[in-house]
């Protein structure tokens, strides 16, 4: 019973969060952590499960965000109508692209992620009917509660929570069944999976599909909440490389290291921007890529990895302990 | 061939030379230690940088400020090395490009919280003019630059293949293990590796600053066009860099021209996925 | 048991989200300070701008919170302090938009919601402008914008919108009649081609000019475009050699300003005329690069220095010692855009929003009332400025601007062909 004391506790917190924290800023900033930590959660899926580093997510996020205002500004519907049509433009890029990309190894893998999204990002850029580099906008005045147009960040707050709750549920029945059984043996040694029979490739190009289409959604989501999207915020190299970082940095291939990456970074720099950025200095990014690199250099594995280790040293003390204490009654 | 195509075929190949200048360092380090340094931009930047500085304060141009910004850029090599990157390495990719972002920020916020987010620029003919050759137009600048590229990546590929330690450091790229084995200590092969390459990098961003604008963002461009060119031409292979640096150069050059300018990066990013789906080892790595 | 450190860690998380909740508490001081909120590029590619743009408004406080009578009538700046407001001080709290419209937008929301400002401005980027001032319109903050351009911002139905800068089809509109004068003065202008990048800012005032050359008969020879932020434009150079236009009209950002400049001394190509689009041409940094290779470059401008002891110099002065560089024209719109925010305030007579929202609406400037050479400044219903306008200058020495056009308000006459080096 007391091992569901704690997680118990967190989730209330969770849960409580923007009614304690209740300014706007404070609430925003919260349903912020929660959208990306959705993001990296799914990016988690290819990346930290199945070692896929790919560096061009932004370009399904960029599916659902454009699809998103597109559904909008063309159509006249809720933006909503573009999260399932961002899905299946997402699956359907990473379909294509999986096939020849997947097969490529480590860095190549990822040249290839970056050129991909580059290339869809400049396309765009040159295409009138998605805005070009004007972009596209949704709503500025909500006709009803499916524009998702809201003033208070409260809706969107909780609206992301279940999203990421259900992100990460569908993360977890994949690490526990068969699928993710392979994906941790090609993250392992791929070679040696496939020698032993596993359907390497198959595995690999439904982790990417998997997670195209759930980074698609994250991006639905952004543009809702923002009201607008252009080619460098939808499909901007930087988000992709924002997204890795949340995950490697609160720990890849683990269930919650992207939402502890995002409730770390996002915080850290939207107050850094806060408190020094009107000064003009660049102070802000200083701190961040220190910050940054400082984790990258001491704990490589991502602070949940520093986290269960402690843990671990923790319980195996306990453990000696409790054996020692064992062995001294028994004597 | 029309004599505007030839000329803009002469571009293409000093721009492609000045890439291959500025990515040769990338390519060493990354075909040696399997690095990913997102950093490389704006290690460029850095060079760019000194030879602003050395002119403002002396007065000199790049014969000064070129050498100076290979030493200065070769010692941050080597701080880098044995502060970051040799703990990185042994870590997952994550972890390089975790750690690469955070000093590329640090470095680029850094120089921008000293110069400010002006455009600075050396003077227009630090290096000579524009010169006629045949009724082509060439820019003095480009030509050094050029030509320094081709001599950098004759002497890396020399010392490489050639030199004793240039052995050493390829034992150690292959096996790490087995070199120490043999007496070579993998080290100080690196942190030798790292300098040279950071040192190229320098030289490069010295010369590209006589023709270029200098700010501290510009590293975020070069450095994706450095990624490009150094996985075109094969992760490791100097020639290989050179080689890749040159075609970009002239393909950009040339869908510039035919095509217009908006599209030639889509026309340059389409080629390099073409590359890597079906010759991944680009056109000179080892398959 | 691992959940406890992840506890730690959490609240770690929301320490400093409450520690982002602090905002500042100057209830008691609230009737002696007006803060106004401004929301700038301080990093990424624009960073130049937002930074010149603060140094703009630093020296409107200035003017504002003390006296200053050797500026004359000009508005503000006789007393210290606000006279409608009882000698109330205005405090500006400056904010970073990192070039994102997210952070923009987030940034915005803070200053309304934990700095409590009455007014925005903002945000340079069309893209950040937009999004910063959806949220402003969703509290009722009014929000004067003085140099996004995009025709968007305006047409969005918005109530507590402002724009004080002539946009894209004001400057069609500045560049026909000045070539249709150019051409009756002997000059040929019949063959125009555009150079312009792919961003927002490019596209749509190629886009507004071509259509408004079309309609008047004038058609667009050949249309350049180009990817921003290039590393080189050889390729963009030679087929404007090639195609030999009379007039080429430049709109570029500060960074490919100075690499067309440089590339037209490499490539000897010297157009008959050439007229830029602001922005890239009219930054300090591209006069200190390449100013002397670029002699006789036409500019947009709605600034101009004035002849010496008059108000707009005075301003100059006082911004090139906080600065170190020269009043360009996108941070004098800025500059500008700010004093008539703080104007209506002053004629509010309150920092009640409603009563601010009215008195923009009810802004009547004259032009010897402003620091930009605007006919004066009066919103239409979308918040747009009717009365924004603009002059041609020229860098005739490669060192400084002077306005040549329209003759009334010129300096000096305008000098064709095009010098160059």
């Amino acid at each position: 019973m007391r091992r569901y004391l704690w997680p118990a506790l967190l989730l209330a917190l969770i849960i409580a969060y923007p009614l304690v924290f209740s300014t706007p800023f404070q609430q925003r900033l919260g349903a912020l952590v929660l959208l990306y930590a959705i993001a990296a959660s799914a990016w988690n899926v290819v990346g930290g499960y199945a070692g896929q580093v790919s560096v061009g997510h932004v370009v399904f996020f960029g599916c659902g965000a454009y699809a998103a205002m597109g559904a909008y500004t063309h159509f006249a519907l809720s933006p909503l109508v573009g999260v399932p049509t961002g899905i299946v433009l997402a699956v359907a890029i990473a379909a294509i692209i999986g096939v020849p990309t997947l097969r490529l190894a480590g860095h190549y893998f990822s040249m290839a992620t970056i050129a991909v999204a580059e290339l869809v990002r400049l396309v765009v850029t040159n295409t009138n009917y998605l805005g070009a580099a004007v972009g596209l906008s949704g709503p500025t005045v909500p006709r009803n509660v499916f524009d998702l147009s809201f003033i208070s960040a409260l809706p969107y707050y909780y609206l992301f929570l279940i999203v990421l709750a259900i992100t990460l549920l569908i993360t977890w029945r994949m690490t526990n069944s068969r699928m993710g059984f392979y994906l941790r043996a090609v993250r392992d040694s791929e070679r040696a999976a496939r020698s032993l029979g596993a359907p390497t490739s198959r595995t690999k190009l439904y982790a990417f599909m998997l997670s195209a289409a759930l980074t698609s959604v994250a991006g639905a989501l952004y543009a809702m909440m923002f009201g607008f999207v252009d080619p460098e915020s939808g499909l901007g190299i930087l988000i992709s490389v924002k997204i890795l970082i949340m995950a490697a940095l609160g720990g890849a291939g683990l269930l919650f290291g992207p939402l502890v990456g995002a409730a770390i970074l996002v915080p850290l720099e939207e107050i850094s921007n806060s408190l020094l950025g009107g000064k003009g200095a660049g102070l802000t990014f200083v701190v961040y890529g220190a910050i940054i690199l400082l984790i990258a250099r001491f704990q490589p594995g991502g602070i949940l990895t520093l986290v269960n280790r402690l843990m671990e040293r923790r319980g195996k003390l306990k453990e000696t302990a409790a054996s020692a204490a064992e062995a001294s009654h028994a004597s | 061939m029309s004599f505007v195509l030839v000329q803009v075929i002469v571009g293409g190949l000093l721009l492609g030379a000045v890439y291959a200048l500025f990515s040769s360092g990338l390519t060493l380090v990354w075909g040696m230690m399997n690095i990913v340094n997102f950093a490389h931009g704006d290690f460029v930047m850095l060079g760019m940088y000194v030879a602003f500085v050395v002119f403002t304060l002396f007065g000199v141009g790049p014969l000064a400020g070129a050498p100076l910004a290979t030493l200065l850029l070769a010692t941050l090599g080597v701080v880098v090395y044995f502060g970051l990157i040799r703990d990185i390495m042994k870590g997952p990719m994550l972890a390089q490009i975790l750690g690469t972002f955070g000093l590329a920020l640090l470095l680029r916020y850094s120089v921008f919280w000293w110069f400010g987010a002006n455009f600075l620029s050396l003077p227009q003919n630090i290096v000579g003019g524009t010169f006629a050759i045949f009724g082509l137009r060439i820019e003095a600048s480009r030509l050094l630059a050029g030509a320094v590229a081709l001599l950098v990546t004759l002497g890396l590929h020399l010392l490489l293949t050639r030199t004793s330690l240039g052995s050493k450091m390829l034992a150690v790229a292959e096996d790490s293990t087995a070199a120490q084995l043999m007496g070579i200590r993998p080290d100080t092969m690196q942190a030798i590796a790292w300098a040279i390459a950071a040192g190229a990098t320098g030289l490069a961003g010295a010369l590209i600053a006589t023709f270029f604008y200098i700010v501290p963002t510009v590293g975020e461009t070069l450095g994706i066009v450095a990624f490009v060119t150094v996985s075109l031409g094969g992760f490791g292979s100097v020639p290989g860099a050179l080689v890749a640096g040159l075609l970009i150069g002239v393909i950009e050059s040339l869908s510039g021209y035919l095509i217009g300018a908006v599209y030639k990066d889509i026309v340059v990013y389409a080629l390099f996925l073409f590359f890597l789906w079906f010759r991944p080892q680009g056109l000179m790595g080892k398959a | 048991m691992k959940f406890r450190r992840f506890l730690g860690l959490f609240c770690a998380a929301v320490i400093s989200a409450a520690l982002a909740g602090q905002g500042s508490d100057s209830a008691a001081a609230e009737d002696k300070v007006v803060k106004i909120g401004a929301v700038f590029p301080m990093t990424g590619g624009a960073a130049s701008a937002g930074v010149h743009a603060k140094y703009a408004i630093e020296v409107a406080m200035d003017i504002i919170n003390n006296a200053h009578p050797e500026l004359g009538d000009f508005p503000l700046a006789k007393n210290a302090g606000l006279a409608g407001l009882g000698g109330a001080k205005v405090d500006v709290v400056f904010a970073d938009n990192q070039g994102s419209p997210a952070t923009g937008q987030n940034q915005a929301l803070r200053l309304i919601t934990e700095e409590k400002v009455v007014a925005l401005t903002g945000a340079y980027q069309s893209g950040i402008t937009l999004t910063a001032s959806a949220i402003a319109e969703r509290y009722s903050i009014p929000f004067v914008n003085g140099e996004s351009v995009a025709a968007n911002l305006t047409e969005r139905g918005f109530k507590w919108f402002f724009r004080t800068t002539p946009i894209a089809s004001d400057f069609a509109k500045i560049y026909y009649e000045f070539l249709t004068d150019m051409k009756a003065a002997g000059a040929k202008t019949d063959n125009v081609a555009l150079v312009h990048d792919n961003t927002e800012y490019g596209t749509s005032v190629a886009g507004t000019i071509t259509s408004a050359f079309k309609e008047k008969g004038l058609a667009i020879t050949l249309d350049v475009a180009y990817a921003v932020n290039a590393t080189d434009v050889q390729s963009q150079v030679l087929q404007l050699k090639e195609k030999n236009p009379d007039v080429v009209i430049m709109i570029s950002y500060t960074s490919d300003a100075i690499l067309f400049s440089k590339t037209m001394q490499a490539l000897d190509y010297k157009p008959p005329m050439i007229v830029a689009d602001d922005s890239g041409y009219s930054d300090p940094s591209f006069i200190k690069a390449v100013g002397k290779i670029s002699q006789g470059t036409f500019n947009r401008s709605s600034w101009s220095v004035g002849p010496p002891g008059s108000p707009t110099a005075i301003i100059a002065d006082l911004y090139k010692k906080k600065s170190g560089d020269e009043m360009d024209d996108t941070a004098a719109r800025e500059m500008q855009g700010f004093f008539v925010l703080v104007d209506a305030i002053d004629r509010a007579g309150s920092t009640e929003l409603a009563k601010i929202q009215a008195a923009l609406k009810a802004t009547d400037l004259k032009p010897e009332q402003l620091m930009m050479g605007y006919k004066g400044v009066k919103f239409d219903d979308k918040g747009q400025n009717i009365l924004a306008s603009g002059v041609i200058i020229q860098l005739q020495d490669g060192e400084n601007y002077v306005s040549v056009w329209p003759k009334a308000s010129a300096a000096k006459a305008p000098i064709v062909p095009y010098k160059g080096w």
